[in-house]
């Protein structure tokens, strides 16, 4: 009997522990509210009472998934969002890869001039907002159908833009692929770098053209990287709802998450729900085939330098030419939608663009009712729901930095120290899962959960700790995957020295597994941050009024048409974060691309 | 007429003027009692779908030295949370400010989780059938256009000229998906399905052919056949409708007449539509409802009150489109009373409302999508 005690004792390692309370942690966190939220499409919800005849409140019910999947109208209410949001994932992660593809490899594999600025540009467009792009897109190119001010494009041309091009999937596809091919650009010029020289000049050697050197050797050996991308855009795809709601909206094209918005708003969880678990499955099957296809899961290359080099392309005297239109593509995507926002954050009275309409009040006037909008609200940076909106984000971003930061490292021990056993593999998994979960279904999900009082939690409905818990588990997986990497690299010998000394294991954490990968961890901080103060989608369920988001207030500041206001504040928020990412570049020798891809 | 006759109706007057004063003495003293107490319980928790219940509480908290939190609420966001807290046990709110009262009646008043209060002004002031529930004001939707493009006057006379190929893709309205109370109105149109389509016959010379099971969901369809831009706020529809300079303007349906207040700040050119055939929109209450397990009762009591006097109302009287039952408010100028145009629009059956809606919103889900 002892001696069974002991062997468990002696077993309990800081690592076994860890693993333990991880698994049961992420069981309650991500498997439980999935079963809930399963159950609630059973259920009829208050509301949904007036559509299900003869029903009460709390009934098991069928009729929500007759409604959505076999019912006469389950194609408009169900299969159409689903396609159009399939349409979307596709157009924007194919979309994605090719711009992302291509800048990579022009800079990773040219002897193409500026490539560090190119480099640091590049990324700007996946730190703004993904919205901002669709609020600049409505801007610029807006025709008579939402009446109102003409956009600007309009006003300088006198052409009106037909309704395909100015809303609807046509301009969600372009503005989130232009949101996201920063992760393409990452992700494949990691792979790119990391290429053996060796390998292609013998190709070159055995006399194979450049062309065949791409497709024989460059493509397949990039194709991992370029799956990843492609499961990482697809998901962000499915579940993003800023973009299609504002430019979705005014042609009645909606998506899964725009309708799932509709039911929870409309108070139909039932159904909302369905659209929710729709979704989750589909980013499921694409990791999936992910699997299927490559073999090896997260199959994400290092980004680090390898000493052989390939001799670089020669663009000759293409070199310039490129680079310019490189830059000014990139400038026109930052540049112009900011300036856009900027501007009308200047007009005292929106769409009158001359320099008598030129105010500050929109940032520093007093309360009115009669200057510009009239909207009695202060200008932004002396506007206490605002900044107490901001500083909100800030804190938030902070704590779930360091939250996901310290559990990322203390997982990834666990995961690494563990390997070989199923617990590893369980956690490593469980970790990934949030993943793959479309940000506003995992919104939902955190709804259905908190909203009442569950043990050991009182209702969290509207809380900070809510959001909190929401944004760890969603940015979990980069975080994990950064302590992952940065441990393996850390061979075990460094801490059993450290143990023959008889350090402690905080000892050795802090001391010795920490300080060695410190960039790394910070890498891994920073895209949560960076992550939070731009999150819209995961949180617009989660909020309540009392705690605002800089976000989410900025939403609810459109729906009112205080586009000054709004614009505003994500110009903010952009100059906020790309100055944070600056710092901790500068300061920590962080890297986003480290965070996003190991 | 018998000495019996007249000492009888003498006796009973008096004894009807006995039981009313004191009623009314009861009444006082009650009022004394909740203002003391109210002042002993500290800070009141009011959700609102109305903004503007904030600054009536600020100057109610600075006179009664009561503090009062209001949370701005959606209007289903409201219900539901406050139906969630009462069911769940954690009820923390005191009162509610709010809309939808089909779905407010069915989830909070039916179940008991709230209860209705008629304060002593309302009681004395406002005509019996606002006080229960005890509305706070009306609000109208109206049809409006651009006043640039049709000085000379309405462009549409029936409703059912909104489904013609002139207004096709030039209608605004508010996602019916997330309105209840345009769940509700509509459920009107189904409940009035003759005079809509009498309307129609007024209107084409022609009697409706219909494929849907009433004129009111037939117009539904053909509405939403005819491209209609759902928005998702009444301010954009507005603004929109009304800027200036706009050669082909939308129109505006069912959106609050109290946006016309922003008229000349934000130079919008645009009016209501005051010759529809056969509603020229629709009104519904604002209700004030007091929470069955209130932490601070009395509080609430007399916060209701104080809602229901001309002082309380003020945030709302400055602006046309928000209607008290208090019959000494004077009407905003350039509106017409209430009076006016509950005559000239269409409201809602409760117990018709609620068991409709569903039909009328899936019938809107149905053709939305494109």
């Amino acid at each position: 009997m002892r001696t069974i005690y002991n062997r468990f004792r002696i077993g309990l390692t800081p690592q076994r522990v860890l693993s333990v309370v991880f698994l049961i942690a992420l069981g309650y966190l991500v498997i439980f509210p999935l079963f809930l939220m399963a159950k609630e499409t059973f259920i009829v919800h208050p509301l949904e009472r007036f559509q299900i005849p003869g029903s009460s409140i709390g009934d098991l019910t069928l009729s929500h998934w007759i409604r959505s999947f076999v019912s006469e109208n389950s194609f408009t209410f169900f299969y159409r969002p689903l396609l159009n949001t399939l349409q979307i994932a596709f157009g924007l992660s194919f979309l994605a890869l090719l711009i992302g593809g291509t800048l990579a490899w022009l800079v990773v594999r040219t002897d193409i001039p500026m490539k560090n600025i190119i480099t640091n540009a590049a990324i700007i467009p996946y730190i703004m907002p993904s919205w901002t792009l669709a609020l600049a897109w409505i801007a610029l190119f807006k025709n008579e159908r939402i009446g109102g001010d003409q956009g600007i494009f309009t006003a300088l041309t006198g052409v009106s833009t037909p309704d395909w091009f100015a809303y609807g999937l046509f301009p969600i596809t372009i503005t989130l692929a232009l949101h996201y091919f920063p992760f393409g650009f990452m992700l494949i010029g990691g792979a790119l770098r990391n290429i053996d020289a060796q390998l292609e000049e013998s190709a070159e050697l055995l006399g194979a053209s450049r062309m065949a050197t791409l497709r024989r050797i460059v493509i397949p050996l990039v194709l991992p990287a370029i799956f990843s991308t492609f499961l990482l855009t697809f998901s962000r795809g499915l579940g993003t709802f800023g973009t299609p709601a504002f430019l979705g909206g005014p042609v009645r094209e909606f998506v899964l998450s725009t309708s799932l918005y509709a039911n929870l708003i409309g108070g139909r969880p039932g159904i909302g729900y369905l659209a929710a678990l729709a979704m989750i499955v589909l980013g499921v099957l694409v990791l999936y085939m992910d699997h299927k296809i490559i073999g090896t899961r997260r199959s994400y290359v290092t980004i680090s330098g390898k000493g052989a080099r390939a001799g670089l392309v020669a663009l000759g005297r293409w070199r310039w030419p490129i680079a310019s239109l490189l830059m000014g593509s990139i400038l026109a995507v930052i540049v112009v939608p900011l300036g856009a926002l900027a501007i009308d954050t200047f007009m005292l009275r929106p769409g009158l663009y001359s320099w008598e309409n030129f105010t500050w009040h929109y940032w520093i006037g007093e309360a009115s009712l009669s200057v510009g909008l009239g909207t009695g609200e202060p200008g932004i940076l002396r506007n206490p729901e605002l900044m107490s909106a901001l500083g909100n984000t800030m804190k938030l971003a902070v704590v779930v930095a360091l939250i996901t930061g310290i559990l990322g490292v203390l997982v990834g021990y666990a995961i690494v120290r563990m390997r070989g056993s199923w617990v590893s593999q369980a956690l490593d998994q469980l970790s990934f899962l949030p993943y793959l979960m479309p940000s506003i279904a995992l919104g939902a999900i955190f709804l259905a959960m908190f909203a009442v009082p569950r043990w050991p939690f009182p209702s969290l409905h509207g809380t900070f700790t809510l959001l909190v818990i929401a944004c760890v588990v969603s940015y979990l997986p980069y975080a994990v995957k950064a302590g992952v990497s940065a441990i393996r690299q850390i061979g075990p010998e460094l801490e059993e020295a450290a143990i023959m000394t008889g350090a402690s294991w905080w000892t050795r954490m802090h001391r010795v597994i920490i300080p060695i990968q410190k960039s790394t961890y910070f890498s891994g901080l920073l895209l949560p941050f960076i992550s939070v103060t731009r999150e819209l989608s995961l949180l617009i369920l989660l909020v309540t009024p009392t705690a605002q988001l800089a976000t989410t207030i900025t939403l609810r500041y459109t729906d009112r048409g205080w586009y000054p206001y709004t614009n505003g504040m994500v110009l903010l928020l952009v100059v906020i974060v790309v100055t944070c990412t600056i710092m901790s570049r500068r300061l920590m020798g962080t890297n986003i691309a480290k965070g996003l891809g190991g | 007429m018998s000495i019996k006759k007249i000492i009888r109706k003498w006796v009973t007057t008096a004894m009807a003027v006995g039981l009313v004063s004191v009623s009314n003495s009861i009444l006082a003293e009650d009022w004394a009692k909740i203002e003391a107490n109210a002042k002993k319980e500290g800070a009141l928790l009011v959700y609102s779908t109305t903004s503007r219940t904030a600054k009536a509480a600020k100057v109610f908290s600075a006179k009664h030295g009561i503090a009062v939190e209001v949370i701005r609420l959606k209007e289903q966001d409201l219900i539901q949370r406050a139906y969630q807290e009462a069911a769940s046990g954690v009820q923390k709110v005191d009162m509610i400010v709010a809309e939808d009262w089909v779905a407010a009646r069915e989830l909070l008043a039916n179940t008991g989780y709230f209860v209705n209060y008629v304060p002593p002004t309302a009681r004395e002031l406002f005509p019996k059938r606002h006080q229960n529930p005890l509305v706070l004001g009306y609000i109208n939707r109206v049809f409006g256009y651009n006043t640039d493009k049709h000085s000379s006057g309405n462009p549409f006379k029936s409703v059912w000229d909104l489904t013609t190929d002139e207004f096709k893709g030039r209608v605004m309205i508010r996602d019916v998906a997330i309105t209840g109370e345009h769940q509700n109105a509509l459920t009107e149109w189904v409940r009035r399905s003759d005079e809509l389509a009498d309307a129609y016959q007024r209107r084409f010379g022609k009697p409706l052919v219909m494929t849907e099971a009433n004129a009111g969901l037939e117009f539904i369809k053909r509405f939403l056949q005819n491209d209609p831009i759902i928005m998702t706020s009444d301010t954009k529809i507005s603004k929109a409708v009304g800027a200036a300079g706009q050669e082909n303007p939308p129109y505006g349906m069912f959106y609050v007449y109290s946006k016309h207040r922003d008229k000349a700040l934000k130079d919008l050119r645009i009016t209501d539509n005051r010759q529809v055939d056969p509603t020229l929109g629709y009104y519904y209450p604002i209700v004030l409802q007091l929470a069955a397990k209130a932490p601070h009762p009395n509080a609430a009591k007399m916060f209701m009150e104080y809602l229901g006097t001309i002082e309380g109302f003020a945030p709302w009287a400055d602006s046309p489109g928000v209607y008290t039952p208090n019959p000494n408010q004077v009407p905003f100028e350039g509106d017409k009373p209430f009076s006016w145009w509950e005559k000239k629009m269409w409201y809602y059956d409760l117990d018709f409302a609620a068991a409709n809606r569903g039909i009328v919103l899936d019938t809107w889900l149905k053709y939305a999508q494109r």
